[in-house]
């Protein structure tokens, strides 16, 4: 009993800044006639009717489907590339700074690239996700498999372990609190480029909404879809929390008692 | 005369740093008898872990060579297993204690039911049946030495290898776990060799006592302990031979005699 109220009081000091501040945008905005300002009110009669749910199956599964797969594609080639780059000593030293050069263009300025190396269509957009997504990836896998603790490299080792045994067993696992920090960065990666890879060339898609929306000076219609990605981008972290948090149920557990 | 199941020939550890080499061990030379229990002791900093890590195959020792069981050692050897002081890190923390049991068990090759058997003994063995489940950092620092010792006994080495195994715990879990060590041994017929800086543990378990002593280090002496076993925690250590052997030890390690 405790524990719920303690839960519910969390959330009620999470919530209260938000709460105010749709409150006053509610009521600053209620007598606005300035177009690019629409009252709240007027936003959230078209939000319903957009997003609840006539266009979801058009604008948001499209851009969730492109952002998971990009996501996964990342992270399925950067974490074994990664994991073998960290064990190897000279493997870092060559890779590293190819990576940092790569990694510090930003991913945004990449999508003109991939559309005239792929065209426009979601191959592309796929492309351009796990691209920009898997650097950060890559160099926190590189990271957390190079710092293995040696006691723990030692044990494995007088254990006779097989060098792959050691890999994938010992050095991975030991690396997925890094490794999960490098996924975070490539998630919210993911995101950004999965809006603006619509951006250009897509009828589909909430980044292709919003912008159509804005270019046609249907502006309630360009503030839902604003309103629609903050929410998606809050829920999909939150999601992304809860994976890590049972995937690293060790490593908080251990900290904790700590 | 049968085979000894360590053999340390004339070794030699050198170690490259910024300021010149670092001599470590200068002909150091000693047989370890087959079922025997072995303690190195030596003034702190003299080379007793680097020893050990010759000792496991982690290092190779730059002049002279190891043997085990008549085989010139080059990795680390089948049949030996260790436990290290630091648990906390030895032991996988993302592994429960079956699976962190379970783990050296892959080189085994047993099947499924026959890894679990042998899990579910090496826990019973060390007083921690019904643990399996739980993660090794929800145990006590004494339980998770056990699971060290589980862990190390589940692969049934013929040479068990420990480095300050009891240091990090508090005096009471330490002599329960100097008895764990003194059955298990007995249970399984193990060659033991223990480093530690505790003389009086030292003497409590061994047949034998190795000191390192000088920089390099090398054998300043071997003591043998020639009080029966069973030994006990209640007796042996009232025992004037044991605070003769201790008073003897401790001299030499202190570089008083």
């Amino acid at each position: 009993m405790m524990r719920v109220w303690r839960w519910i009081l969390a959330i009620l000091i999470g919530a209260w800044l938000p709460i105010v501040f749709i409150a006053w945008w509610w009521n600053a905005s209620a007598e606005s006639t300035n177009p690019y300002f629409p009252p709240l009110s007027v936003i959230w009669e078209q939000f319903k009717v957009n997003w609840i749910f006539e266009l979801v199956p058009v604008h948001v599964v499209p851009s969730i489907r492109n952002l998971l797969v990009g996501f996964l594609i990342a992270a399925v080639i950067a974490i074994p590339a990664g994991t073998l780059i960290g064990a190897s000593r000279s493997g870092t030293r060559y890779v590293e700074p190819v990576v940092d050069f790569i990694r510090s263009i930003p991913p945004v300025a990449l999508v003109p690239i991939f559309i005239l190396l792929l065209g426009l269509d979601a191959q592309m957009r796929i492309t351009s996700i796990a691209f920009s997504a898997s650097f950060p990836i890559l160099l926190a896998t590189i990271e957390g498999v190079r710092s293995t603790n040696l006691v723990v490299l030692d044990t494995a080792k007088s254990f006779r372990l097989s060098r792959s045994a050691i890999l994938w067993r010992v050095r991975l696992p030991g690396a997925m609190p890094t490794v999960f920090a490098g996924l975070q960065v490539g998630f919210q990666i993911a995101f950004v480029v999965t809006i603006a890879s619509e951006v250009l060339g897509s009828g589909f898609g909430l980044g292709a909404f919003t912008l159509i929306a804005t270019d046609s000076f249907l502006i309630v219609d360009a503030w839902t879809g604003v309103i629609l990605l903050g929410i998606l981008g809050y829920l999909l972290n939150l999601v992304f929390d809860l994976v890590e948090r049972i995937s690293l149920r060790w490593y908080y557990g251990q900290k904790k008692l700590s | 005369m049968t085979t000894p199941a360590i053999s340390i020939r004339d070794v030699t550890m050198d170690y490259p740093t910024p300021d010149g080499v670092n001599h470590v061990l200068d002909g150091v030379s000693y047989d370890v008898a087959e079922g025997h229990f072995v303690s190195i002791v030596g003034p702190s900093g003299v080379g007793k872990t680097t020893l050990l890590r010759l000792l496991t195959g982690l290092a190779t020792p730059t002049g002279g060579e190891i043997q085990v069981r008549g085989q010139r050692l080059t990795s680390s050897p089948e049949g030996l297993a260790v436990v290290l002081q630091d648990y906390t890190r030895s032991l996988m923390p993302w592994l429960t204690v079956e699976k962190n049991i379970a783990l050296p068990l892959r080189n085994a090759k047993l099947s499924r039911t026959a890894t679990r058997e042998r899990v579910e003994e090496s826990l019973a063995e060390v007083g921690l049946t019904g643990t399996g489940r739980s993660y090794p950092w929800q145990l006590s620092g004494g339980m998770q030495q056990r699971v060290s010792i589980a862990r190390a006994i589940a692969v049934r080495p013929s040479i068990l290898v420990m480095d300050e195994p009891f240091a990090s715990v508090d005096a009471q879990t330490r002599f329960d776990l100097e008895d764990l060590v003194l059955k298990v041994r007995d249970d399984f017929g193990i060659t033991t060799l223990m480093v530690t800086h505790d003389i009086d543990e030292a003497v409590y378990l061994s047949d034998e006592i190795v000191v390192l002593y000088g920089k390099p280090a090398v054998v300043r002496d071997i003591v043998k302990i020639d009080i029966p076993f069973p030994r006990s925690q209640m007796t042996t250590r009232n025992d004037h031979r044991f605070a003769d052997l201790r008073t003897h030890v401790y001299g030499m390690v202190r570089g008083l005699e």
